[in-house]
């Protein structure tokens, strides 16, 4: 049975139910790194995947699907940013209030545009896989073909995207004058102003590629996997992605590779819920899998990662 | 002069006042107003809906009734956050605490179902407050000792309590029937409702009094907001958690156990919101299933910020919320305007309310001219 289990299939599903929470913990990453907390990024996920959708449906095509989903990002991660850096408002609690706000607008909009609640139509063109290799055939050769073949080749472009994500932001953050500036500003914003660096348009700029990536994060559960958006379809994987980004201790590349790991959990429940009949486990139990994880990692890894210093701090020019 | 330097502290007291109640006052003024254009661009009738709205939360008795009934839960989520935010803590996972709750209730309320009321009441509350109380004790703990961001660990509980409520409800504590729902409880164990107590002649006399569904759970619930504003104010209990929630490296320093208060305090915002699954289950659905709870514990977070943490602005604040909850159903039903609406304006208030600073200052600015003017 663990042969059925442990399939090409099981590793390339991984990777992509990692993609949504990689790219909504980078955008986490980024926003911490320069100061801000972002428990918005379930809200900004669940509109982008409503812009997605709405877009998708209206003009038929997925790439202008994916491109309303990263300007409903950043339009939302504007009012984070606004309320957090400008007026100075508890950041944890302007995030709440853009996650509730993200319920009713994709609800108000799902009953405005379609006339009902729930689930939309399919939308009339996905985002397909961008390779087309066929499997290999019998022997060790083909075997490793096949593997190969369904891990690295088998995916639609936004799971490429967050991996250029993740490479791109490591390097932008560690090997950039940007990068420098931008964890000056979560560190010590004082000391970033003092040498002029802007501290309100750093924390601008991190929050709203926040947005763009949770924005994408959206667009991909609805134009790369579901294929119609739900109400509250993203079901706290906006927590499960900042939870990522501490695991991966506030780097992309990190954040990348924790979100693997509640892929793979998440990959793992859906496989073994086929093999019900033999487990005899309740499904629920394995729809808590990813959740339980969560909590576990967290505790786990904690006591041992430190967060940005001034993150979560409003920056009161002296 | 004289005079002035006399009238000065009464003025300030006013102020206080006026700072305190102003600003959610304010808040919730600009927020229908922001949902009224909403609601105008969106080519819906903003004047009708709000007259249904209206009309469906204090029209009519029982109209009011279902305000009471949708702000009886609202009032235990409210005080739950509230007393989190006292100790500084964000109790965003009040919703899976509520769930644990109403599941305690639903399963005593069986068992209990041969006891007398005064039994089988006073035991399915405490039964729901330590479910409660369970559900945020590991968020608790790791807060405490390893500083886990309880806004994280509380809403992955929230995730696991639905499921396993939802496994619950199919599995082993299915009610025969197709339904995917629990055994219904005792009569004794049921909240009554309020128009019950009195004999069809005082309701004939006083028709005011027939408040349809509201049950006996607000009388409970505006006491335990006694309770818990007493408890903050006049006990030790209230004073720890009040001193953590201010400077915690103080309070550590005066003496107080930080991590201890911490788990305190989160486990008793947990009792509360498990309340508030008990009053459902009591007095509403005498049962528990899959979606017995329309967001409330979410909802809460709107109330507490609006109570500005305070359990006795909870009340009001939990009437507000629980009288959109109510009026929306008839506002869809007579203006055609998506219910959806109602957490618009709920997210509006938040911001506002966060925003504090500038609404302050917007009634500073306003004082001060008053002030001068006075002078």
């Amino acid at each position: 049975m663990l042969g059925d289990i442990l399939t090409p299939d099981l590793f390339a599903s991984a990777l992509r139910m990692a993609t949504p929470l990689a790219l909504a913990a980078i955008g986490g990453t980024l926003c911490e790194r320069s100061g801000v907390v972002n428990i918005a990024l379930e809200g900004i996920m669940l509109i982008g995947a409503f812009a997605a959708a709405a877009a998708g449906l209206a003009t038929g095509s997925g790439w202008l699907g994916l491109l309303a989903a990263i300007a409903a990002g950043v339009a939302v991660s504007a009012i984070h940013a606004f309320s957090s850096i400008n007026l100075k408002s508890d950041q944890v609690v302007s995030g709440t209030a853009i996650n509730i706000l993200a319920l009713g607008v994709t609800g108000f909009l799902m009953e405005l545009l379609y006339g009902h609640p729930g689930t939309t139509d399919p939308v009339p063109q996905m985002l397909r896989p961008v390779f087309h290799f066929p499997n290999g055939g019998e022997g060790v050769l083909g075997t490793v073909w096949t593997w190969i073949n369904s891990i690295v080749f088998s995916h639609t472009p936004i799971v490429y995207l967050a991996i250029a994500v993740a490479v791109i932001a490591q390097w932008a953050m560690y090997r950039t004058r940007w990068g420098l500036r931008l964890r000056a500003l979560g560190e010590h914003p004082r000391a970033a102003d003092t040498v002029g660096i802007n501290v309100s348009r750093g924390r601008w700029i991190a929050v709203m590629m926040s947005g763009a990536l949770g924005g994408m994060a959206g667009a991909n559960l609805v134009l790369e996997q579901v294929g119609s958006f739900t109400e509250n379809m993203t079901n706290g994987r906006g927590f499960i992605a900042l939870a990522a980004n501490i695991f991966g201790r506030w780097t992309p590349v990190g954040s990348y590779l924790a979100s693997l790991l509640f892929g793979f959990a998440d990959a793992l429940q859906i496989k073994l819920q086929l093999f019900r009949a033999e487990i005899d486990i309740p499904p629920q139990f394995f729809l808590m899998l990813p959740y339980v994880l969560t909590v576990v990692v967290l505790a786990g890894v904690i006591g041992r990662a430190v967060s940005p210093a001034a993150v979560g701090v409003p920056y009161e020019k002296g | 002069m004289s005079e002035t330097h006399e009238a000065l502290p009464e003025q300030r007291r006013w102020m206080g006042v006026v700072q305190q109640i102003g600003a959610p006052v304010i808040s919730v003024i600009i927020a229908i107003g922001i949902g009224s254009v909403i609601m105008w661009v969106s080519g819906y009738d903003a004047g009708a809906a709000f007259a249904a709205l209206f009309k469906g939360s204090f029209g009519s008795p029982k109209a009011f009734g279902d305000t009471l009934l949708r702000a009886t839960p609202l009032i235990f989520t409210g005080l739950a956050v509230a007393y989190g935010f006292s100790a500084g803590l964000f109790n965003i996972g009040a919703e899976g605490q509520l769930f644990m709750g109403g599941l305690a209730a639903a399963y005593l309320g069986v068992q209990l179902a041969a006891q007398p009321w005064y039994a089988a009441v006073p035991v399915l509350l405490l039964g729901a407050m330590a479910a409660g109380a369970a559900w945020a004790f590991v968020p608790a703990v790791l807060k405490a000792r390893i500083g886990a961001h309880e806004v994280i660990t509380t809403m992955m509980f929230t995730y696991i309590g639905k499921y396993l409520v939802s496994w619950l409800v199919v599995g082993p504590l299915k009610a025969p029937g197709q339904i995917p729902q629990t055994v219904t409880i005792g009569t004794s164990a049921q909240l009554p409702r309020i128009q019950t107590l009195f004999s069809e002649a005082t309701l004939e006399a006083l028709p005011f009094l027939r408040f349809g569904r509201a049950h006996m759970g607000i009388v409970v619930a505006i006491l335990f907001a006694v309770i818990m504003w007493a408890i903050l104010k006049y006990t030790t209990l209230g004073y720890e958690a009040r001193a953590v929630g201010f400077n915690p490296t103080a309070a550590e320093t005066g003496g107080i156990s930080v991590s201890s208060t911490i788990i305190k305090a989160l486990c008793i915002s947990g009792a509360l919101a498990g309340l508030s699954g008990a009053v459902e289950v009591m007095g509403v659905h005498y049962k528990i299933f899959d979606q017995f709870s329309s967001g409330f514990g979410f909802t809460g977070i709107a109330v507490a910020l609006v109570a500005k943490k305070n359990p006795l602005g909870v009340i009001p604040a939990a009437l507000l919320f629980g009288a959109l909850s109510a009026g929306s159903g008839l506002m869809q039903l007579e203006a055609d305007v998506p219910q959806k609406i109602i957490s618009i304006i709920q997210a509006v208030v938040i911001f506002l309310i966060a925003a504090e600073s500038v609404i302050q200052w917007f009634i500073k600015r306003r004082q001060k001219e008053a002030l001068s003017h006075a002078g």
